[in-house]
């Protein structure tokens, strides 16, 4: 325990954040071809405005496609998953060789979905199916609480902002908040990750509130200050 | 079963799976990467299926005689760096240690924990048409590639049972455990570290997939610091914790600015100093190049002899040294029948085929 450099912190840390990225935004995306089934074809247009995103897309289709597999652009899945590889590669020794095999899978799956005419659906599935895979991997060979706890950390941070940019339901934030505050606690004190007293407050605060979500402004810029020096 | 007879058996099955075992390693991200035209690119190791069979009497025989081998070269090791015994003694001439790029003046005195200098070492086979194996050279400074026939051997068990069912092959999947009781018995005092160049090293798969294996903390020079002659690891608490061994991936002239390339940005300064203190074991030890370069391989069945009073049980490939009036008259006279290779040199520069030579060159 304790034998963790600021680089690999760093490492952990924005691993699980890109987890987590790459998760929300292709359950996102599966939501949201759901909705189009019987909805307005623009819908997609509250997603980007959810991000404060303009809307370079112009139809449905492109979007879907773009925001699933266009690895410049820094909103897709295709981008998050490679910043999952970029930091997972040089976390070997803590991730193992394992929970790797896994990423390069949901990595070859997706560059095998891009070209698809149909059954693209069943395609995101299997690709959260593999993704899964790589979260239980880690769960299961991450044996440093220490070190699993920055990467719970990045995912539960990340989620939460989604979360709150989605406006997803107070059911649905309710227990991350909650999970991300046990993990805070099993950060030591004087490192990058130690919490910001009032910015924390802050987030327990509107955890005793109804509807959470109505203060979204607030969590996000909590979230984000969330590890700002005192 | 002979050894042509074995090939053949093992190869039937590990062609028809060669696909499989492609896509286990595409799986598992057994990547090397490469510099071309300035850009570092990353490549899948792609499996040749074709064995080289090594009989388990050939196997027993080369064990034996490589443990000798490096034996001695690790006597020769500590003798060059301290009384230079060999070398009073009349057995190698003194142009062939000083004059080498390898010998480095700074590891003078040093002694590495347990007197063991080569830790790894990658000795290079052939095997002649007789079935004679002979040494062809000695890599002792930071020989790599041991990662990949294991996870390989890993891989071809899920993708090619009956290669293994229908045959006794040796497993080499201990290797692991073998490298870190190899560390842990020269290990000076808590933490084992690899230390690597980065992500964008061509073996960053070696470096990373074997401290997974040894449990080590791989590390790059930002991270480590000497402090009165200790080395450090920097954690990201703003403590430091002891690091007592050090396998490092990085080349000599880079690993410690104060001591050799000023310029270097990859190395951690100071850090002969820790070594030349003894709190810190190196893997493999600096200033080892001494004793793997071509002019030194002629003289190590000598070193056998002379250190541990036996008969060598390997042989060198026929070596001329043209240093020595009699080896260059007749290298002169046969120029055409031999490979020449500059003492100074290694991993395959410097070396030409005399049979290629032009008429006037070889006049």
């Amino acid at each position: 325990m304790g034998t963790i450099s600021l680089e690999h912190g760093d490492r952990l840390f924005w691993l699980g954040r890109y987890i987590e990225r790459s998760f929300t935004t292709l359950k996102a995306i599966q939501s949201h071809f759901d909705q189009a089934l019987d909805d307005d074809p623009l819908l997609y247009q509250k997603y980007l405005t959810a991000f404060g995103l303009a809307d370079t897309y112009g139809n449905r289709d492109t979007f879907l496609k773009r925001f699933l597999f266009e690895k410049e652009n820094q909103n897709s899945v295709a981008f998050s998953l490679r910043c999952v590889y970029d930091n997972g590669i040089v976390l070997r020794e803590d991730i193992s060789t394992e929970s790797l095999s896994y990423l390069q899978l949901t990595m070859d799956e997706l560059e095998r979905s891009k070209d698809l005419e149909k059954g693209l659906r069943l395609k995101l599935l299997a690709l959260e199916d593999t993704l899964y895979g790589f979260r239980g991997c880690l769960e299961d060979h991450v044996y440093d609480l220490e070190k699993k706890a920055l990467i719970d950390c990045g995912q539960f941070i990340e989620r939460l902002d989604l979360y709150f940019r989605l406006r997803y339901s107070d059911e649905a934030v309710l227990p991350e908040l909650k999970r991300l505050l046990e993990r805070l606690r099993m950060i030591p004190k004087h490192t990058p990750y130690q919490y910001n007293t009032a910015h924390l407050s802050t987030l327990v605060e509107l955890m005793g509130e109804t509807n959470i979500t109505s203060y979204a402004g607030t969590a996000i810029t909590s979230l984000s200050c969330l590890f700002e020096p005192v | 079963m002979s050894a042509a007879q074995e090939t053949t058996a093992i190869h039937t099955d590990l062609i028809a799976n060669t696909e499989e075992i492609n896509q286990l390693l595409r799986r598992y991200g057994v990547k090397f990467g490469i510099y071309k035209n300035g850009t570092f690119r990353e490549q899948f190791f792609p499996f040749d299926p074709i064995q080289r069979v090594i009989t388990h009497d050939d196997f027993q025989q080369l064990e034996v005689g490589l443990k000798q081998r490096v034996d001695a070269l690790n006597l020769f090791l500590y003798d060059i760096y301290h009384e230079k015994k060999i070398v009073k003694d009349g057995i190698v001439s003194e142009d062939f240690i000083y004059l080498s790029g390898g010998y480095l003046p700074q590891c003078e005195g040093i002694t590495s924990s347990h007197q063991i200098y080569s830790h790894i070492s990658g000795i290079d086979l052939v095997q002649a048409k007789d079935e004679t194996w002979y040494i062809l050279e000695d890599n002792l400074r930071i020989p790599s590639g041991a990662s990949y026939p294991l996870i390989v051997r890993e891989l071809t068990r899920i993708a090619s049972p009956r290669t293994f069912s229908e045959n006794t092959v040796l497993d080499n999947r201990n290797y692991a455990k073998l490298l870190k009781n190899t560390i842990e018995h020269v290990n000076c005092g808590s933490i084992m570290a690899i230390l690597a160049p980065g992500h964008y090293n061509a073996a960053y798969f070696e470096h990373s997939y074997l401290a997974e294996l040894t449990n080590a903390v791989l590390v790059q020079n930002n991270e480590l610091f000497v402090e009165d002659n200790v080395l450090y690891y920097r954690t990201y608490s703003g403590g430091k914790k002891r690091v007592g061994i050090l396998y490092r991936h990085i080349s000599d002239e880079y690993m410690d600015p104060l001591a050799f390339e000023s310029s270097s940005l990859i190395g951690v300064p100071n850090i002969m100093e820790a070594c030349r203190a003894g709190n810190v074991a190196l893997i493999n030890a600096p200033g080892n190049g001494s004793a793997d370069d071509k002019g030194i391989y002629y003289f190590v069945p000598k070193m056998i002899r002379y250190y541990l009073g036996q008969k060598p049980l390997l042989q060198n490939a026929p070596t001329y040294l043209p240093f020595y009036e009699e080896d260059r008259r007749y290298v002169m006279d046969h120029l055409k029948d031999f490979v020449i290779k500059d003492v100074a040199e290694a991993g395959g520069y410097g070396v030409l085929l005399g049979r290629d030579l032009s008429q006037e060159k070889l006049a």
